[in-house]
């Protein structure tokens, strides 16, 4: 990269809910970017920032913490980030913590445990408008006499105060101002006195108070992971150390807390005021008196994810129409312009265009639901609906906000693995995030209506067809279930999961700005790093589907077709086109590889061409439609709706084999099929987003997976299916 | 008496602690600490988990992690 970071760097730390972002966004502006610290999955926002001395500032917006305890992944890469292991960089040179004014005293914990990382910290009082609205009033003067730091007033929204902070930061990089430290009782000091002569002085280990604090008191702190000495040596030192606090009259888990806590109280001491009755927050129990009803609060509940769903499953259908008629006019647009060259005919117009759509045309129910998803965290519903539906998910390993992208995913399971990121607990969001494909989308459905249409309709009449398109929709969320427990306690063993304690914020009013830019910023994260690995594939897809392309395959098919009109049959004029098409896709790389694979899913009764079909589905699903029309003769332009294909499908006889002669569709190889496509993986855009939200090695363990599930599902229907039949 | 057995309407007072499970030191460093007071605000749909109200702070907390605290009751 050509541009220079600037030197000095400042984090922003905070509490959940105080508004830390909005201040970071207040700050930065759209000078900002989004990645992921390296190896984990947390967001890692930075951003630049000039000061009024016009100085650029590199800006760190540190997950949202209530302490530096390091039990949850965002804990750990705060203290990383602080104490300068996080990024390969040094430590940065200020940190500024956000305090929500409501709940200074918790606040402020994390502040107290920040400074003895050894950084300048600088105080950024948010939400002072609420407060004060509120009847709070705090003495913010008086407050930074007594922390020894500055102490500004900000409310991040309105950028009021955000000059003060600005100028108060500029001093504060010279004078590097250190929060007042608490005088640890004489056992605490003894046990870090012991730690840092066996770790620093005996061993080297590069290690600060604050770290040396964190191992005392946390009970598997994440320091000692970067330690140089083996888990063997340093293990039994800690442990010494916090046994002996323990004989000391402390116990080492609860020291903390108590103790940091008795040295603020008197803090804080006349510095807070509270004048009428807490107005606001009497509004919020009131909302909360409806909302966590245990009748109404669920009946508002399901109204509102009713809302999301249509919107994300619906609404986002002429945004999605739109992309596809573009696509393909400018599809037409380059076929007809490159008429006279067939092979960079079809590489541009169904390889790179089709590539582009391929991925573009998700991107509506993208947009859509990250405006859903920043409206309900934003105006503190999220917490609420998790509270709500934590009890369905907690025996797997889930917990209550896996609900919304797992709804999400009955749309489409690309907004929904997106949406999982506001799944604090790791674990959790793994689990979720390798179950959500198994939820039925809404590009299964063509597939079902096809099948449904062609062999359980005519036969059954309209009542079981339609049952039976409403069992498909359960069969994937039915073997999510068992599979989420199974992956809970298989890949989930040993780590421990993250504590579920919620906090039930305020209600706000969410901010355009704010809900704009996470549509914005997921739309690009989507597009820059999915879209290149979707549109990709499709070109590899389209590559094996188009290649070889031997002439004497036409001139094979020409021949035969002539043939059979001197001997007088009566064919009309596209079917030579239509018999081209089929003749190429049967001899092309896919073709033979379907021939080739078809024993494999001969025990799930598919025939070479239902083989193909599931194979070039890899891109999307719905594919398999117009794959069948090739195959059969009918040209890519069918749709599920088709007659012709519905009829062709009916018709279609085995050509060799055990079976010849007898048709290739029954009703167990339907319902075979739509087993399979209701349970695997056939969707590139799915896996590529597996891949880019947790990594590669994840998204092709859950292809190969889900795809042995789904296959071994689809045997199973067949073979019982055939004993009845 | 135990945080996860408390009814709507009474306060209470912590008494202790189980700090070796990982959701009560979180629920320590928020401030839960002896003599916090302590109030039951909501139970979800299903029974688990409930929303206890300490230090203006709305927390919710599933019940197994809720039984290790130790509570008594100060008045209905």
């Amino acid at each position: 990269m050509s541009k220079s970071t600037p030197s000095t760097r400042i984090a922003l730390i905070g509490n959940p809910n105080t508004g830390k972002t909005s201040l970071f966004n207040t700050l930065t502006g759209m000078r900002q970017r989004v990645g992921n610290y390296s190896g984990v999955t947390v967001e890692k926002k930075t951003g630049t920032w000039s000061l009024p001395n016009g100085r650029e500032v590199e800006l760190i917006d540190l997950p949202g913490t209530y302490s530096l305890s390091a039990s949850s992944l965002d804990e750990r890469v705060a203290v990383d980030v602080i104490t300068g292991h996080g990024l390969g960089q040094k430590a940065p040179d200020l940190v500024v913590v956000v305090v929500d004014v409501e709940n200074l005293r918790r606040n402020l914990f994390l502040a107290s445990q920040a400074s003895e990382l050894g950084v300048p910290i600088v105080i950024a009082l948010n939400c002072w408008d609420v407060a004060e609205k509120k009847g709070l009033q705090i003495d913010s003067k008086l407050l930074e006499q007594r922390l020894g730091v500055p102490v500004v007033p900000t409310v991040a929204k309105r950028k009021s105060g955000t000059e003060e902070l600005a100028s108060e930061i500029a001093k504060a990089i010279e004078t590097r101002p250190m929060l007042m430290r608490p005088q640890w009782p004489e056992a605490v000091q003894k046990a870090i006195h012991t730690l840092h002569e066996e770790l620093v002085t005996k061993r080297g280990e590069k290690l600060r108070e604050g770290e040396l604090q964190r191992l005392l008191f946390d009970r598997k702190s994440a320091v000692s992971e970067r330690l140089q000495s083996s888990a063997a040596e340093h293990e039994p030192i800690v442990k010494a150390a916090r046994d002996q606090l323990y004989k000391d009259g402390f116990q080492p888990d609860a020291a903390e807390s108590t103790l940091r806590f008795r040295f603020l109280n008197p803090l804080l001491n006349d510095v807070l005021e509270r004048q009428a009755a807490m107005k606001k927050r009497s509004k919020s129990e009131g909302i909360d008196q409806l909302l966590l009803h245990k009748f109404w609060g669920l009946v508002v509940f399901i109204g509102m994810m009713y809302v999301v769903f249509q919107s994300v499953y619906t609404w986002a259908g002429p945004m999605m129409d739109l992309i596809e008629g573009g696509v393909g006019w400018v599809q037409g647009i380059a076929a007809d312009a490159l008429a006279n060259t067939p092979m960079l005919q079809s590489l541009i117009a169904d390889g790179i265009i089709g590539g582009v759509g391929a991925f573009l045309v998700f991107l509506p129910q993208i947009l859509v639901l990250f405006f859903f998803i920043s409206i309900l965290e934003e105006s503190g519903y999220m917490a609420r609906a998790a509270f709500l539906m934590d009890k369905l998910f907690q025996w797997c390993g889930l917990n209550g906000k896996s609900f919304v992208p797992l709804l999400t995913s009955f749309a489409c399971a690309i907004p929904g693995i997106m949406g999982a990121r506001t799944i604090h607990d790791n674990k959790a969001r793994l689990i979720t995030i390798l179950v959500a494909p198994l939820m039925s989308c809404s590009a299964r459905l063509p597939v079902y209506l096809l099948l449904i249409g062609a062999f359980i309709e005519p036969v059954y009449g309209p009542k079981v067809a339609g049952a039976t398109l409403f069992a498909m929709h359960f069969v994937g969320a039915l073997v999510a279930a068992p599979f989420a427990w199974a992956l809970n306690r298989t890949v989930n063993k040993g780590r421990k999961p993250e504590p579920f304690v919620m906090e039930l914020p305020h209600y706000r009013v969410p901010q355009v700005k704010l809900t704009c830019y996470r549509m914005y910023e997921s739309g690009k994260e989507f597009v820059v790093r999915a879209g290149t690995v979707i549109f990709a594939m499709t070109i590899v897809i389209w590559a094996l589907l188009y290649f070889p392309r031997s002439t004497n395959v036409e001139e094979l098919v020409t021949t035969a077709y002539t043939q059979e009109l001197e001997a007088g049959a009566l064919i009309d004029e596209d079917e030579l086109s239509k018999r081209i098409d089929a003749a190429y896709l049967e001899q092309s790389y896919m073709g033979r590889f379907g021939k080739f694979a078809q024993p494999v899913f001969a025990p799930a009764g598919y025939d070479w061409k239902i083989t193909v079909g599931v194979l070039a589905s890899f891109p999307a699903r719905e594919i398999i439609i117009s794959t069948l029309g090739i195959t059969y003769a009918l040209g890519g332009e069918v749709d599920e709706e088709s007659d012709d294909l519905r009829s062709t499908l009916t018709r279609a006889k085995w050509e060799s084999g055990p079976r010849a002669g007898e048709p290739v569709f029954n009703i167990p190889v339907a319902l075979s099929i739509m087993v399979f496509f209701a349970l695997c993986m056939q969707c590139g855009a799915t896996v590529a987003v597996i891949a880019k939200e947790l990594n590669w090695w994840w998204a092709s363990g859950s292809f190969f997976g889900l795809t042995a599930i789904a296959w071994a599902a689809a045997v199973l229907v067949y073979q019982v299916g055939m004993m009845f039949a | 008496m135990r945080l996860n057995e408390i009814k709507k309407g009474g306060l209470f007072r912590v008494k202790n602690l189980n700090c070796c499970n990982d959701c009560v030191s979180r629920l320590m460093e928020m401030g839960l600490l002896p003599d916090q007071e302590i109030r039951l605000m909501h139970e979800a749909p299903l029974g688990d988990p409930i929303a206890v109200e300490f230090n203006g702070c709305h927390i919710s907390v599933r019940l197994e992690d809720a039984a290790h605290v130790e509570v008594e009751l100060i008045s209905e």
